[in-house]
């Protein structure tokens, strides 16, 4: 079975961050405290209270001028073939879980006796798993597999008003993201899809997708890179799929 | 809005203008991208890119308060390329009337103008009447003194090189724009305008609405799908709480709030009923009668209507109690008791430092909030020494939305009920217990120790209000609808007598009677409950395919008035009832069966038999509008506080007929070289109006936590900001923190060949919560005001920013 | 009150999925969302409409039957205009209901005091009554300056409110003017 995935279509993302809140709603997670760091965007970053938020990037013209203001809601890729899983693996294969039917990557409570948290951080290329300070248990996106399992949305894919979250089966999630990257390039020559084999979250970018945010798409060649990280990134390839 | 925001799907160009319309009503979007799919371009005319502009197919900046500069060139290029609708601009609209002999216009002033009064003698902008009182009319459009010849020489002096000059938008902008918008002024093609506070909150805020009233005229676009005039509005139930006149100029349905000059309720109906001679011309405020007989009885359920007329309080000619005037008395000692009921003043109102003084003057307040705020905590604020304040102060907590029942009216006229989830939380009571209560307990005092004029208080409908300790909100729901007072025989359009028995709910408006024998506390909402149940309730999604096509919903809740969801719909067809839009209908003819379909139709009668805008005395669209206070064209005049001390157009720089207080003139500022910067004020998506009802959700302060100044890169290094840095804004009113976002989302703009910086701030912040939030924008902010309407300019006003 | 057509599926499967994990010997982490799954099935669902901007979103609002008290808010799928989405401000909505920093007593400051006293409904209805009643006959107008009748209280002013329902707008208004109050202003104006 190929489970489900997220089609996320940043084309037509407005970042009004009704995802962001409605994560934290469902999951009950509390507010960090935040300051204005010239920018609307905020928290900066996931953390183990932050799932998912909206990076928010101003892209000029050669004069100067908006060519483009680009939101990207960031979020756990639930990779089909997780790092973070098989890092935590050689440790305790109950730690970090892998749901048969929708293929969700889930971090049980047992990840608070993992050994080493950065080891699981950094196996992921897209540096989304965080710890809880206190517990010790790592978080990041659950997929809302509670929410999933009733038939219901995942809460940001439900909050969505313009359609850029969505969630299904995974075959057709490919095959909308595909009918969309063919649209999208008429208008967005360099759109590319992002990770589509190797992720159940397939994002949709109309320009280069590091100009989005530095982990958006899995990088063999970023520097600094453990050694598993860059194994993973060549196992599935290049980093996103290229025009047709 | 004359549409609903599910119609936003059906527009070939969506115009956003005085408006953020993806990051203030941020859902709507789904229907903007709804039409973008289908191939419709959206529009983003703005001084600053925002969220809006990254989604829109063309972005346009302007420097703030230069609209009608913008929104004039585009008449002048309608006109200049004859790109009007015709048979529309013909038979729907004023355009082929002729204006009287002394009409004129010289040098930015209309004539009849009264310097020392700062307001017009409107007489001479009157229409011309025929022998019979009909307005006389050139089917040509030739005649010099017809209204189409006025406008074209009026907008001839708005060329792109004069309005890119003053507006700074650049020339090839704007012709885009002009170019793909007025696309829509074929008869199939619609295009709509989604304005909301970027508009009014100027001294020209009525004219420009106006000038876009004149476009939408001028290509057809209003009464069909996807176009129409729409105001997004900002509060979940602003449209319903001006449907129900809390205001000073209105009573319930629109009907004008009684004055001294007509102390008889015959004298009052006489003043404000409409007479048309025009057979054609529905005239619909000829029911005014009706609706005002049975207004008297929902509030004086036992009063004979002179008596119930009486009762009323009465403004003198002419007075002006807007919100503006209203603090300026406050501050100026003539109120002793103020309720500030769900609203934070301190934050709201412009000029927030002259607000706060006010509510220092008065004896007592009442503050009816869910949380603490600036108004309520306003003796403990910043500057302020408690025990020099008198003011005693009751805070009432009311209980939030989803703890009680009833219903609110949403920018598409939607009224929609809601039901209660949780109970009001701790001691918390819904507003209208705490109305309901209060009102009760003022009686019994009255009842007890009689007191000045109790007849009012006593006479007071509030049987139909609960069960004499709680509020019901069904009963007044069914009060809101209205009933027969008496068994009522009503002979219908096909002479058929229906019995009304007494008690009995109003089907719809057309039943109401003006001899006090049916009662209804708002005429737009009858039809609402009626003995069929509770319209505003209905869940029921099922539709023709016609109307699916459009997205109406008929049977979702209930539309005003008669859940009619398009309104000036008769408009969208043509003098055979052929929708305009055949693709895309509203309404249409059936000749075969002689009726209506699709929507409920505006006006009634068969197609051509009505001229189609009801509400307008003569039923045209008014391109050329006499009624107003500054002017029966729009005019471009800069904000009350501009960075030039002269435009392009005329020599008169400002509304001549602003709202201001003589005595506030040092607190102005213009062409000043200490406050060399425009500022405007704005909203996030994160955020709501002061903040009270986001302020304190740790989810929203987490997103957007701190009082914010936008500024472009290039006034950054001229001021030696950093990104991220805290900021000091002021002007003679006030001054302000903000942490600077430098962004290059606003930019420079070069007016009349110099450049003019524009800053841009959030008004959601205030002093009590969160801590290092901020304080309110409105300290920065002017209280002058817009002639018609008394809404303050503040969307322009000129400031300094520094480091701090 | 009746859903009518409401797609918004009925969460009956909660307890399979449980024993999934259950099974596997270990719970989903964070645990909340697991647990409240299982209280919302227990909960009432009320329909209501977002407080915040005049879209008018649908909201479905499931109250532990128990407490009384939210535990979800999100959007309604079957509203034809939200179609199940809330922005920011929307999907906070849970957070204005159960917040504990609203203010659930009445409170009174009384002239020249620097702190707030909690008080009874009774006590502050009373005293504003009193209030209302004095300021209104000292300052109860029947004639103008022109001699004109105008019947109409001078001395108090409203501000407020379209966060109200229509009902409470309609009986606010009719109060005030029943008290003879002309100053009577709101949202709509600023």
């Amino acid at each position: 079975m190929s489970g489900k995935s997220f089609f996320v279509d940043l084309t037509k993302c407005t970042a009004c961050r009704g995802c962001q809140i409605a994560c934290k709603q469902w999951n009950k997670l509390p507010a960090e405290e935040t300051r204005n760091h010239g920018s609307h965007q905020n928290p900066m970053d996931v953390s183990a209270i932050t799932y998912k938020t909206v990076h928010m990037k101003e892209v000029a013209d050669d004069k100067g001028f908006m060519a483009a203001w680009l939101f990207f809601p960031e979020q756990c890729r639930h990779c089909t073939e997780p790092p973070c899983k098989m890092t935590a693996d050689a440790y305790d294969d109950k730690a970090i879980y892998q749901d048969e039917a929708t293929g969700a990557i889930i971090f049980t409570e047992k990840t608070k006796d993992l050994p080493d948290f950065d080891e699981i951080r950094e196996a992921c290329p897209y540096n989304i798993p965080r710890q809880n300070a206190e517990t010790k248990v790592m978080t990041k996106c659950t997929m809302c597999l509670d929410r999933v399992q009733n038939g219901l949305k995942p809460a940001c894919v439900q909050s969505c008003p313009t359609g850029t979250m969505n969630f299904g089966d995974r075959d057709e999630m490919l095959a909308l993201a595909e009918k969309r990257l063919a649209e999208v390039q008429k208008k967005y020559p360099d759109a590319v899809l992002g990770d589509a084999e190797s992720t159940r979250v397939i994002y949709l970018y109309q320009a280069d997708p590091k100009s989005y945010h530095p982990y958006s798409v899995a990088d063999a060649t970023m520097p600094g890179l453990m050694n598993r990280k860059a194994m993973f990134a060549k196992l599935f390839g290049s980093k996103s799929r290229s025009k047709a | 809005m004359t549409n609903h925001w599910i119609d936003f799907k059906n527009s070939d160009c969506i115009l956003i203008m005085g408006s953020n319309a993806a990051e203030n009503h941020p859902i709507c979007w789904k229907w903007v991208t709804r039409a973008q799919e289908a191939g419709g371009t959206v529009i983003h005319v703005d001084p600053r890119y925002t969220r809006t502009s990254s989604k829109s197919d063309l972005y346009v900046p302007l420097r703030s308060g230069s609209d009608i500069g913008v929104l004039g060139g585009m008449i002048k290029y309608i006109v200049d390329n004859d790109l009007i609708q015709k048979e529309y601009v013909l038979h729907y609209t004023n355009a082929s009337f002729i204006v009287s002999k002394d009409f004129s216009f010289s040098d930015g002033l209309f004539s009849g103008f009264d310097e020392a009064g700062r307001k017009y003698d409107k007489k001479s902008w009157d229409f011309e009447m025929d022998e019979n009182g009909v307005p006389k009319r050139d089917m040509t459009l030739q005649d010099p003194r017809c209204v189409y010849q006025i406008l074209k020489k009026h907008y001839d002096r708005y060329d792109i090189k004069k309005v890119s000059a003053i507006s700074g938008s650049p020339e090839d902008k704007l012709l885009a724009f002009y170019k793909a918008y007025t696309a829509t002024g074929k008869p199939d093609k619609s295009g709509t305008i989604l304005y909301a506070m970027g508009w009014t909150q100027h001294t020209v805020g009525v004219q420009n609405i106006r000038a876009m009233s004149i476009i939408q005229l001028l290509l057809g676009n209003m009464g069909v799908a996807g176009g129409g005039v729409n105001a997004l509005r900002g509060e979940s139930n602003v449209q319903g709480s001006t449907d129900q006149a809390l205001l000073f100029h209105i009573i319930p349905g629109y009907l004008a709030t009684p004055r001294a000059n007509w102390p008889t309720l015959e004298e009052y109906l006489k003043a404000n009923t409409p007479v048309s001679k025009d057979p054609k011309s529905v005239n619909w405020w000829q029911n005014r009668p009706k609706y005002v007989a049975s207004l008297l009885k929902s509030f004086y359920k036992e009063a004979d209507l002179p008596t119930a007329y009486n009762w009323m309080p009465k403004l003198d000619a002419g007075q002006n109690a807007s919100w503006l005037v209203l603090f300026d008395k406050m501050l100026k000692g003539q109120f002793k008791g103020f309720f500030a009921w769900g609203m934070n003043p301190a934050a709201s109102g412009a000029d927030s430092n002259k607000t706060r003084e006010a509510l220092s003057k008065l004896d007592w307040m009442v503050n009816v909030n869910i949380f603490d705020n600036e108004t309520g905590s306003f003796w403990k604020g910043p500057g302020m020494d408690p025990k020099k304040i008198k003011t005693e102060v009751f805070f009432l907590p009311c209980c939030v939305s989803v703890e009680k029942e009833g219903s609110i009216s949403n920018s598409g006229r939607w009224m929609q009920w809601r039901y209660a989830g949780p109970k009001p939380m701790g001691d918390t009571k819904p507003d209208g217990d705490i109305i309901y209560e209060l009102a009760l307990k003022i009686r019994e005092l009255y009842k007890k120790d009689k007191g000045a004029f109790p007849d009012p208080i006593l006479g007071l409908n509030v049987d139909d209000w609960g069960d004499g300790h709680v509020f019901d909100p069904h009963k007044v729901a069914k009060l809101i609808n209205g009933y027969f007072l008496k068994d009522t025989t009503i002979k219908g359009a096909d002479g058929k007598e229906t019995v009304y028995k007494a008690g009995s709910q109003l089907p719809s408006f057309v039943m109401l009677q003006a001899d006090g024998s049916t009662c209804s506390g708002n005429w737009i909402y009858a039809g609402s409950y009626t003995d069929k149940g509770n319209m505003a309730a209905r869940r029921d999604k099922t539709q023709t395919p016609e109307q699916e096509k459009v997205g109406l919903f008929p049977n979702w809740t209930w539309s005003w008035p008669v859940n009619r969801r398009v309104i000036y719909n008769r408009a969208g067809v043509d003098l055979q009832g052929k929708p305009w839009a055949p693709n895309k209908p509203v309404l249409a003819w059936d000749a075969a069966n002689k009726k209506w379909l699709i929507d409920v139709v505006d006006g009634g009668g068969d197609a051509g038999a009505k001229h189609p805008f009801i509400m307008q005395k003569h039923g045209m669209g008014a391109i050329y509008g006499p009624g107003l206070n500054d002017g029966p064209l729009p005019e471009y005049y800069e904000p009350l506080e501009c960075p030039v001390t002269e435009h392009p157009f005329s020599k008169t720089l400002n509304n001549p007929t602003a709202l201001i207080f003589a005595d506030e003139a040092h607190k102005r500022t213009t062409c000043d070289p200490r406050f060399p910067f425009v500022c405007t004020t704005y909203r996030v998506t994160e955020h709501w109006q002061t903040g009270v009802l986001t302020r304190w959700l740790p989810w929203l302060t987490e997103a957007q936590p701190q009082m914010f100044c936008e500024m472009s890169e290039e006034l950054a290094e001229l001021k030696g900001i950093k990104n991220g840095e805290k900021v000091i804004l002021e002007n003679p009113r006030g001054q302000l923190w903000a942490i600077a976002i430098v962004t290059k989302r606003f930019k420079p703009f070069e007016v009349m060949g110099n450049p003019v910086h524009v800053v841009g701030i959030p008004w959601h912040y205030g002093w009590v919560w969160p801590k290092d939030g901020g304080d309110a924008a409105n300290l920065l902010t002017p209280a002058v005001g817009d002639p018609n309407t008394g809404i303050p300019e503040t969307k322009a006003f000129m400031v300094n920013v520094k480091k701090a | 009150m009746k859903l009518g057509r409401r797609e918004f599926v009925k969460l009956t499967a909660a307890a399979t999925a449980v024993t999934a994990f259950g099974g596997l010997g270990f719970d989903l982490a964070p645990t909340k969302a697991h647990a409240q799954l299982m209280s919302l099935r227990k909960g009432k669902e009320t329909t209501s409409v977002c407080c915040y901007c005049s879209v008018g979103c649908g909201l479905i609002v499931t109250t532990d039957e128990k407490t009384g008290r939210a535990i979800n808010i999100e959007g309604d799928p079957d509203h034809p205009i939200s179609e199940g989405a809330l922005c920011a401000k929307g999907a906070a909505t849970f957070q204005l209901a159960e917040n504990p920093q609203r203010i659930t007593k009445p409170r009174y400051r009384a002239a020249g005091s620097d702190k707030w006293e909690e008080k009874s409904w009774d006590w502050m209805l009373n005293e504003i009554a009193k209030r209302v009643k004095k300021v209104r006959d000292a300052s109860f107008t029947e004639k103008n300056a022109k001699g004109e009748i105008v019947n109409r209280t001078e001395g108090l002013a409203s501000v407020g409110s379209a966060a109200m329902d229509n009902e409470e707008c309609w009986i606010y208004q009719a109060f005030l003017r029943s008290l003879g109050l002309t100053y009577i202003e709101h949202q709509a104006r600023i």
